[in-house]
C-alpha cells in the first residue's frame, strides 16, 4: 500500500491551514476555523464527486464496487471534482457568501499549491523533456525533464500571495473570489502542455474557469464602482 | 436522513450481489512459464508495458480503465502484456470482459512462478521494458495517468 498521495495531501493541507493562520491574524474579523472546516468539507465533497466520475468514465459501477471509492490514486475527475467542491463551498458560505469565499480565496490557492507541491513526497513533479538548467530526470534515467508540478505550485503560490494583498487593499465582494478562481484555472491551463497524460486532458475545462472567474471580478468591480456612486452625497445647494 | 442512508446502503447491497461475471467471448488466457515470458521480453522490437494483474485484486480494477486508455493511445507503439497471476480462469476471463481489456495480450500464470521470477511480487505491478528487454522501470500499487503516460514516454525513447 502507498501512502505518498496521503503525504501530498497533507503539505495541501498545511498550506491551506497556514494561508488561514496568516489572513487570520492580518483580518481579525474573519473566523479561521469555520474557513478551515468549509474548505476541508469542500475539499472531501470534491474529491468523492471526482472520485465517482472517473470510475463511472472507467467503466466501473460505484455502485456495484463501492471500496474502490478510496482507491484515489486510480484517478479522480478533475473538472468534476472542482465544480463539485465549488458547489458545496457557495452552500456552506451562503449566509455571507463574497465575505467568506474572499476570506478563503486566497488561503484555497494556496493550499493547492501545498498539493501541487506534494509531487516531491510522490517523486511525481516530472513532465515533458527539457534541457533547461533546472530540470531533472527519474532515477536510472537520462532524460531531463520539467518539474511540472513544481511550475504550477509557484504561480499559484505567488498568485496567493497577491490575492491576500488584494483581500487587504481593496475588499469589493466577490473580487477574490472570481481572480483565484481565475488563477487557478490559469495555473493548469499554463502548465498542462508541459504534463504527460494518455490522451488530451479536459483543458477547454480550464479555460472556462478562467472565464467564469474573470467574469466574477469584472461583476464584482462594476457593483463596488455602481454602489460608490450611489453612495456619493449630492453635492449641497 | 435515516431513510436515504438505508436506501443506499440495500442499493449497494443489491447492486454488490447482482455485479454478474459473465467471459463474453474472452477466449481462455494461456499458460506461460518465465521462460516464454523472457524470451517474449527479449525478442520484442517494441518496448512493453508489463501489467501484473488478478482478478480478486480490488486496486487493479481501478487502474484497468487507465490501461485500456493507454493501450488505445500507445497500442501501435507500445506492446502491452498482461499477466494474471493466482487466478482462475472464469474470473479472468470475466474481469476482461468487464473492463474490455482483451485488446492486447494476456497470459495466465497460476502458481505466481512467472510473476516470481521477474524478481517482483505483489499485485498490481507495472514494469516498462525497452526494446531487448531491459527493465526501465517498475510501479508498486496502483499507476495514477501521471506515472503510466511518464514511463510510457521514457520507454518510447528508449527506442533506437
Amino acid at each position: 500500500m502507498e501512502f505518498t498521495l496521503l503525504w501530498a495531501a497533507l503539505s495541501g493541507a498545511i498550506g491551506l491551514y497556514a494561508g488561514l493562520w496568516w489572513m487570520g491574524r492580518r483580518d481579525t474579523s474573519l473566523c479561521v476555523r469555520d474557513l478551515w472546516e468549509i474548505a476541508i468539507t469542500a475539499a472531501v465533497v470534491g474529491l468523492a464527486m471526482g472520485r465517482v466520475v472517473a470510475m463511472v468514465r472507467g467503466g466501473v459501477n460505484p455502485l456495484a464496487h463501492p471500496g474502490d471509492l478510496i482507491l484515489v490514486r486510480a484517478g479522480v475527475d478533475t473538472a468534476a471534482a472542482s465544480i463539485a467542491a465549488l458547489i458545496t463551498a457557495g452552500w456552506l458560505t451562503r449566509s455571507d457568501r463574497f465575505e467568506q469565499l474572499d476570506g478563503l480565496t486566497p488561503a484555497a490557492v494556496l493550499g493547492i499549491a501545498g498539493w501541487h507541491a506534494g509531487c516531491l513526497f510522490r517523486d511525481a513533479c516530472l513532465g515533458t523533456p527539457s534541457s533547461l538548467p533546472w530540470a531533472w530526470s527519474q532515477p536510472g534515467s537520462s532524460i531531463t525533464r520539467h518539474p511540472v508540478e513544481l511550475y504550477a505550485a509557484l504561480l499559484l503560490a505567488i498568485g496567493a500571495w497577491a490575492l491576500f494583498r488584494l483581500r487587504l487593499r481593496y475588499p469589493a465582494p466577490g473580487l477574490v473570489s472570481g481572480l483565484g478562481l481565475a488563477l487557478a484555472g490559469l495555473a493548469r491551463l499554463a502548465t498542462e502542455p508541459l504534463r504527460p497524460s494518455l490522451s488530451t486532458g479536459p483543458v477547454w475545462w480550464y479555460g472556462a474557469a478562467i472565464a467564469v472567474g474573470a467574469a466574477l471580478a469584472a461583476s464584482s468591480l462594476y457593483r463596488a464602482g455602481s454602489s460608490d456612486t450611489e453612495s456619493t452625497p449630492p453635492p449641497l445647494q | 436522513m435515516r431513510r436515504i442512508i438505508v436506501t443506499l446502503i440495500v442499493a449497494l447491497g443489491v447492486a454488490g450481489c447482482s455485479s454478474g461475471g459473465e467471459v463474453g467471448d474472452v477466449a481462455p488466457l494461456p499458460e506461460t512459464s518465465p521462460e516464454a515470458i523472457q524470451q517474449l521480453l527479449t525478442a520484442s522490437e517494441q518496448p512493453v508495458v508489463l501489467n501484473v494483474w488478478a482478478s480478486w485484486c480490488v486496486p487493479c480494477r481501478s487502474e484497468a480503465p487507465l490501461l485500456r486508455a493507454a493501450h488505445e493511445s500507445f497500442g501501435d507503439e507500445v506492446q502491452f502484456i498482461g499477466l494474471d497471476v493466482r487466478d482462475d480462469q472464469d474470473s479472468a476471463r470475466a474481469f476482461l470482459n468487464e473492463f474490455d481489456l482483451d485488446g492486447f495480450e494476456h497470459f495466465f500464470d497460476p502458481s505466481g512462478a512467472v510473476q516470481g521470477s521477474l524478481g517482483r511480487g505483489g499485485v498490481p505491478l507495472t514494469m516498462f521494458y525497452a526494446p531487448g528487454g531491459d527493465l526501465v522501470d517498475l510501479h508498486f500499487g496502483v499507476i495514477d495517468e501521471r506515472a503510466l503516460a511518464l514511463n510510457i514516454d521514457e520507454i518510447l525513447r528508449r527506442v533506437p
